[in-house]
């Protein structure tokens, strides 16, 4: 350990205030010859920190990734995935009212907005553009309806850069409270129009008039032509 | 004082002169952008004569992607997301600048609970900055075991801020009124794990290299600031400091519960880089000696001040406002109209003008030399940038 003997500490005044400085040591050598034995000696010192990690096999820290996958514990508000939250019977709280939406900062996530059976506003596709998120996690934070988290899931690479537009909704329909007050189960399964996690309106899949499904109005950029993909 | 502007070209292509009676030759040679001691897209042009560096010309740009004009079109909320690419080894301290600068504009009270959890996560910040730097020290001057060290003790911290902001490098943690989710229950007792196990480690670090006469030598009397140049640059924080000058804002300006802690400021006497590497040890120790005043007085409170989703509108004027991270005095600039958007937004960064002293520091040294200095000045360059 650095010799912290000579440290002198004093009070001075700066701006108004009082405060303790530290001054720091200076390392003095008096000869070349010191200054050699001295590094021979501090490479010596040095050596033997590194040679007694090193014949401890205990001291080890590597993980061995993805050997360990079975026992990998991932915080559980590590922000890897947004996803819409489900109960047992796969009802989410979104209401679609598109506050993510307004608050996103980059603009990765869409929502969509239909008008159910019942005449109020339903979600109809939530489209969350993972490869232009930045994890922020302020969409979880201002939604009035708890409805979204953020999942473990960390192994997120594909090889097509479409797959990382997501539709994180299942069903398009009413929320988990609107399908309390349904009671006949037949009903309840009339309302819920099927959604596929990869079939939201990609920027390509826009443009050459894919996949953009009711409720959808987005416009191709004008420069792109049907033949281009 | 005159002022000499003159472009990269007129520097590198000099007008022909008479031919000279000395064998020597001056000449040019890149040291990056792509180069492992520059820590990043660091260009320096260096006009060399021999081994001898005879002027510095850092260039840059190479990963500017324009937070500052992004600003413009986000509200308080939505900026303190992009400050955590700028300086990312301490993005908790950028957030919590852009957060204080948006209270302080909209007159939003915090409650000693939010301050001290502040005050605290930062300095954990501070700890595992200079971790990273003093690992990288040891990498740029030919210690590769030092890069394994510090890494390794880089990795306790880092898992106990992931386990509580969610994040391992851009957190996003600290937000306008307050913070984005409260303390993890594991957090106190770990921070006090880290605590004892961190200390002995500290005591390891200054064998390996702080009592190494090596390292001693090739950084005593290396790249001298002298305080009157520092202050000319514009240097703040730890380079500040080494070249005598206390300023430290935690002391100066306290925001936070920095005037409710017990804690000195390490200064240099001579401003070489032997007395920068000094500080940010000893600072290492000061960090850990406030978080041990702080972590058993944590008072209790709510973690918001804010509804989550409510509207920041920034009241027609400027604000400006300090704050002190790892690496100097990061200041923000918010103009606002009346609108939740800001009109202009300015970050005054540490690394920018500590960057530039280089240029005084690094003349009439040799590469080598280069190296340990702007390894010294421990420079993040996306935050030069922006």
């Amino acid at each position: 350990m650095f010799n912290r003997q000579g440290i002198k500490q004093q009070q001075v005044k700066v701006g108004g205030k009082q405060l303790t400085i530290i001054q720091a040591p200076r390392p003095q050598r008096t000869s070349q010859v010191a200054t050699v034995w001295g590094a021979l000696c501090s490479l010596w010192n040095g050596m033997r920190v590194t040679w007694r990690y090193f014949s401890r096999p205990s001291s080890i820290v590597t993980q061995q990734y993805p050997e360990n996958r079975e026992h990998l514990k991932i915080p559980e508000r590590f922000r890897a995935q947004l996803r819409l939250k489900y109960d047992e019977n796969g009802e989410h709280n979104c209401t679609g009212c598109k506050i993510c939406d307004v608050q996103c900062p980059n603009a990765s996530i869409e929502v969509i907005d239909m008008r159910g059976e019942s005449g109020k506003k339903e979600i109809d596709r939530f489209v969350w553009r993972m490869d232009i998120c930045t994890f922020c996690n302020i969409c979880v934070m201002v939604c009035p309806f708890d409805a979204l988290e953020m999942s473990n899931e960390f192994e997120s690479s594909v090889y097509d850069k479409r797959l990382l537009t997501y539709q994180l909704n299942r069903y398009a329909g009413p929320t988990k409270k609107a399908f309390e007050k349904i009671e006949s189960s037949a009903d309840r399964e009339r309302l819920k129009v099927g959604r596929q996690p990869f079939e939201a309106p990609t920027p390509l899949g826009i443009a050459a008039g894919v996949a953009s499904g009711p409720g959808v109005s987005v416009a191709p950029p004008s420069t792109m032509k049907k033949d281009d993909i | 004082m005159s002022l000499e502007i003159r472009t990269l070209s007129e520097i590198m292509n000099p007008p022909q002169t008479a031919d000279s009676p000395l064998s020597t030759q001056e000449y040019f040679v890149n040291m990056g952008p792509q180069h492992p001691a520059t820590h990043g897209v660091l260009r320096l042009v260096l006009k060399m004569d021999g081994e001898t560096i005879r002027e510095v010309i850092p260039v840059l740009g190479y990963i500017h992607r324009s937070i500052e004009k992004m600003a413009e079109y986000l509200h308080g909320r939505q900026i303190v997301h992009l400050t955590d690419r700028m300086d990312y080894l301490s993005a908790l301290a950028n957030n919590w600048a852009v957060s204080r600068a948006v209270e302080t504009a909209m007159g939003v009270q915090t409650n000693p609970r939010i301050e001290t959890i502040r005050t605290l996560i930062c300095e954990l910040q501070r700890v595992q900055s200079h971790q990273l730097w003093w690992g990288v020290l040891g990498l740029d001057l030919g210690a590769l075991t030092s890069f394994f060290y510090g890494f390794r003790d880089r990795e306790e911290i880092t898992d106990i801020l992931e386990e509580t902001t969610g994040a391992r490098l851009t957190m996003n943690y600290i937000q306008p009124g307050g913070l984005m989710f409260d303390l993890h229950p594991n957090f106190v007792p770990r921070v006090k794990a880290f605590i004892k196990y961190f200390r002995p480690k500290l005591d390891e670090y200054e064998t390996l290299l702080s009592e190494n006469v090596i390292l001693q030598e090739r950084l005593r009397n290396v790249g001298v600031l002298s305080a009157e140049d520092a202050i000319g640059y514009g240097a703040t924080g730890p380079v500040l400091r080494a070249s005598g000058i206390p300023l430290d804002l935690r002391k100066q300006q306290p925001y936070g519960v920095y005037d409710q802690v017990e804690f000195s400021v390490p200064v240099g006497t001579v401003g070489d880089c032997w007395d920068r590497y000094w500080i940010r040890i000893e600072e290492m120790r000061q960090s850990l000696g406030i978080i041990e005043q702080l972590i058993d007085n944590i008072p209790d409170g709510k973690f918001m001040e804010m509804k989550p989703a409510a509207k920041l509108k920034l009241p027609a004027g400027s604000f400006y406002l300090q704050i002190e991270t790892a690496r100097g005095s990061l200041g923000v600039f918010l103009q606002g109209t009346g609108e939740d958007i800001p009109h202009r937004c300015h970050f005054r960064s540490p690394n920018f003008n500590n960057l530039w002293s280089v240029t005084k520091t690094a003349v009439g040294g040799k590469i080598a030399d280069l190296v340990a200095i702007v390894s010294t000045l421990d420079l993040v360059i996306p935050d030069v940038d922006r």
